[in-house]
């Protein structure tokens, strides 16, 4: 008799868990207890059909446990749920198994970081995936490990490019059918950016796809010289991904030198720009370039929101993404064919974005030897910090940065394993920063609410069919919204800076939310 | 005139600089990552006179280069410590090859036991605290001669808007009572407010209490722009004169990094 492997092999409270398939996640909406991929879902529209915590009872909400991991450096995490365990990891290599009902850990594994090894973009981690038994999660030193999910130990781990090059890596990754996507940070530092998959099972790498195209390839002409050779395009944030399609959507970071355009002249596809690749092969189908030639670091890299909307009175398969360069762009997710871009913060740079999707240039915009002033700032409007969509309102939720920078140039040298800036940016604008939590209808571009925040935010949102939007600001606040009104119904004082995105899930019918703040992950419930 | 309130965003440059002279790669360096306090030509701000003023931390290459590294504790000067060797020596060699044509001797006109005297009269001490005395509204003045170029000081006397620290921004609340209360926002958020009032009491607010709350452009210093020549002359020399030495307990800001 063939036994399943899996099966039964944890339990929590009555509840035994069932092994993480492809086709779990690719209907992760229908098991709204848990979170099984970083976004929650593959389109990232990070809404959960829960509503035992509603506009009306929000203001019950309290902490119901806390963990806390010790870690310093920002805490960037999204936790995994997986019928009543939770995994996430924090800076430095940790990874964390609890119960998630209880915030009682299971395992801690670190990772046995060399001893000496130049990081390019520090120790920061967004989480893990998950498939069958095994977790996935990178390193700062750019390697990708499997951890066995009961247990914590490391089953293999492959390195993607060497440390001396400058490649890191902070993502989480991204599992489709057997394999694990994943990518690449060093965009400061020369790299040539890429995204692998990873057979699941055995780490051998099952493709490569390069988002700087090499002299002769299509797109190679838009480098100068030989330039494309440190041409960045990092890849530092997970993908989307549309299962009836089997598209892959990769954001690309900038290109280098940041912000010394002179000596990489073009276009410099794909970078600052978004790639659609076959999740199989890793062949490039589409692609689409939000700022080209960019020289104010506005990475591609924020989150490619699948929705599926009426636009012009035809059902259209499209893609939502709030850029760094501060557009709302929607383009058609089958062909890349650009369908609208609206501005959603100040900006400076573009007197417009053309019927084909192009900016036109504003004069002054570009970074100079004496500085000149743009918004938005180097850090974008928008930034990785992921959004949220409520089908019942069909609007879409983000937190928007106010905030401008005087950017300045140098002609820079290439040293390997050195930041390539293109000298220095940014000496610092005379003006107050802000934020905004905005909702916006995606299908005008046009604001529905905001609520003004004091600084400018780094947290994402999240939302429920409770009518709640939760996010969180720099002060510390963690909140919850009225998702029609963007009434603020509950808060409390986390005591540090939010930088990532709350979750939801349920344990033995109950509504639990996570949010990680400073060193500790802090889970709240109604009492 | 840019009544701008001062916003610091202090990030660190690194610079893999550089096909031409160190001269050209030390004004890179230097302008994004200095000129912000202490000018484009390095002559001031609200930042030292680096290249005609005497230098109170020495002028040597190795005390400059320690300042740079580990910047002054207890004052906004901050510690540059990512900063490579290379790119230190650069800022240097930038620095010293503008003060060769212009010697760090600048002489201070006026007279400052006059300037000590208004000072005195005009009951700067009212707002501000010299070695101890003084009141604590306004900013420390006890080394404000070594901390800020001549023309900075001049334009904080007689047009003290122009410029406002950070700290030291004024607010003004309005109560649902409709009592207005104007004071320096010591702190803020998004829902609560913290600040000094001029009678030296700490007022704190929720938001929500309040019917509103504006951020005030002018200073909450009064613009001293009727004095005589000489007296602003003399009152400046005097503040020059202030020296005294920084509170090495205090914290150094780091410039910061970006991921
Ligand atoms: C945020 C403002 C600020 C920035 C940016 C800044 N400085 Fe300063 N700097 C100051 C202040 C204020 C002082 C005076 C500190 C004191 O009271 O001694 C100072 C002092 C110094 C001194 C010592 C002056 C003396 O009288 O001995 C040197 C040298 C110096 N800075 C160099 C630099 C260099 C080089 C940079 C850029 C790499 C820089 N500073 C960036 C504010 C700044
Ligand atoms: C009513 C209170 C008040 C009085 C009186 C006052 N000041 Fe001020 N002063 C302030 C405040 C508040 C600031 C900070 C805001 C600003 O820079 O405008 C300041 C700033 C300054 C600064 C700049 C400090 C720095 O760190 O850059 C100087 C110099 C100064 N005052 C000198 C004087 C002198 C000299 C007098 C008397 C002629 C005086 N002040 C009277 C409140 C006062």
């Amino acid at each position: 008799m063939r036994l399943p492997v899996f099966v039964g092999w944890v339990c929590a409270g009555v509840l035994c868990a069932q092994p993480v398939t492809f086709e779990r996640i690719v209907n992760s909406k229908a098991e709204p207890q848990n979170w099984l991929t970083y976004w929650g879902d593959y389109g990232a529209q990070r809404y959960r059909d829960l509503k035992q915590i509603d506009t009306s009872n929000v203001k019950n909400l309290r902490v119901e446990w806390i963990f806390q991991t010790g870690q310093s450096g920002a805490f960037e995490t999204v936790p995994l749920v997986v019928d009543g365990i939770m995994y996430f990891t924090a800076a430095n290599g940790f990874a964390y198994s609890v119960d998630a009902r209880s915030g009682r850990q299971l395992w801690q594994f670190k990772y046995p970081m060399p001893d000496g090894v130049k990081l390019c973009c520090g120790t920061v981690n967004r989480g893990l995936a998950i498939l069958g038994d095994l977790l996935f999660m990178v390193t700062p030193d750019a390697h990708v490990l499997a951890l066995e999910a009961r247990t914590g130990r490391l089953v293999w781990n492959r390195e993607m490019a060497s440390t001396d090059q400058s490649y890191g890596a902070t993502l989480a990754p991204l599992v489709v059918k057997d394999k694990v996507i994943v990518g690449v940070s060093g965009g400061e530092f020369g790299i040539r950016g890429f995204v692998d998959a990873y057979n699941a099972k055995s780490g051998e790498r099952a493709w490569r796809f390069y988002t700087v195209p090499a002299k002769g390839e299509p797109g190679g002409e838009t480098w100068l010289a030989d330039s494309w050779k440190r041409g960045g395009g990092a890849t530092w944030m997970t993908g989307t991904y549309d299962p009836k399609l089997n598209l892959l959507y990769w954001g690309v970071g900038n290109p280098g030198p940041d912000l010394f355009g002179e000596v990489r002249k073009g276009d410099n596809l794909y970078t600052a720009g978004l790639v659609a690749l076959d999740a199989d092969t890793g062949k490039l189908k589409w692609h689409f370039q939000f700022t080209p030639h960019d020289t104010h670091d506005w990475d591609g890299c924020e989150t490619p929101m699948v929705l599926d909307i009426k636009w012009k009175g035809r059902d259209r398969k499209v893609l939502a993404q709030a850029n760094r360069n501060a557009f709302f762009y929607l383009l058609d997710r089958e062909t890349g064919e650009f369908l609208m871009a609206k501005s959603f913060a100040r900006q400076n740079w573009a007197t417009e974005i053309d019927a084909k999707g192009r900016p036109v240039l504003s004069r002054n915009a570009d970074p100079s030897p004496e500085g000149n002033r743009v918004c938005p700032g180097l850090a974008g409007a928008a930034n990785w910090m992921p959004p949220s969509y409520n089908p019942e309102t069909g609007w879409f939720y983000f937190p928007v940065r106010e905030q401008c920078d005087v950017f300045f140039s140098a002609p820079p040298v290439y040293v390997e394993g050195k930041a390539y800036w293109g000298s220095m940016f940014r000496g610092q604008t005379e003006e107050k920063e802000w934020g905004l939590l905005k909702a916006l209808d995606p299908l005008t571009g046009e604001t529905k609410w905001d609520f003004r925040y004091y600084k400018a935010p780094w947290a994402g949102t999240m939302a429920t069919s409770g009518g709640l939007i939760f996010s969180g600001d720099e002060d510390g606040y963690f909140m919850a919204f009225d998702a029609k009104t963007g009434k603020n119904l509950w808060k409390i004082n986390t005591g540090n800076r939010l930088v990532t995105a709350p979750i939801t899930y349920t344990v033995g019918g109950r509504q639990y939310v996570t949010m990680p703040s400073g060193s500790a992950l802090l889970t709240f419930a109604l009492p | 005139m840019g009544k701008t309130v001062r916003k610091l965003l202090l990030v660190f440059i690194p610079a893999a600089l550089c096909a031409q002279s160190s001269f050209d790669q030390g004004r890179a360096l230097f302008r994004s990552n200095c000129a912000f306090c202490h000018g484009m030509t390095a002559t001031g701000g609200r930042g030292p006179n680096l290249v005609s003023a005497p230098l109170s931390h020495g002028d040597t290459d190795v005390s400059i280069k320690r300042v740079i590294r580990i910047g002054v504790p207890g004052t906004t000067m901050p510690a540059f410590s990512e900063f490579t060797d290379e790119e230190v020596g650069q800022v240097i060699q930038y620095l010293q090859s503008l003060s060769k044509s212009s010697l760090r001797n600048e002489n201070v006109p006026g007279n400052p036991q006059h300037g000590q005297q208004i000072y005195g009269e005009k009951d700067c001490s009212g707002c501000h605290r010299i070695g101890g005395q003084g009141s604590i509204f306004g900013p420390e003045l006890t080394r404000i001669g070594g901390a800020r170029s001549i023309e900075y000081l001049r334009d904080s006397i007689i047009k003290p808007s122009a410029d406002v620290p950070e700290g030291y921004e004024g607010v003004t609340v309005v109560m649902k009572n409709g009592k207005r209360i104007r004071g320096l926002r010591i702190n803020e958020d998004t829902f609560s407010i913290q600040l000094r009032d001029p009678s030296q009491q700490i007022r704190m607010f929720q938001k929500d209490e309040l019917i509103g709350v504006t951020h005030e452009t002018e200073s909450m210093m009064p613009a001293y722009d009727r004095l005589s020549a000489t007296d602003l002359q003399d009152l400046v020399a005097y503040l020059a004169t202030l020296r005294g030495a920084v509170d090495s307990s205090a914290a150094v800001k780091k410039a910061g990094g970006i991921k």
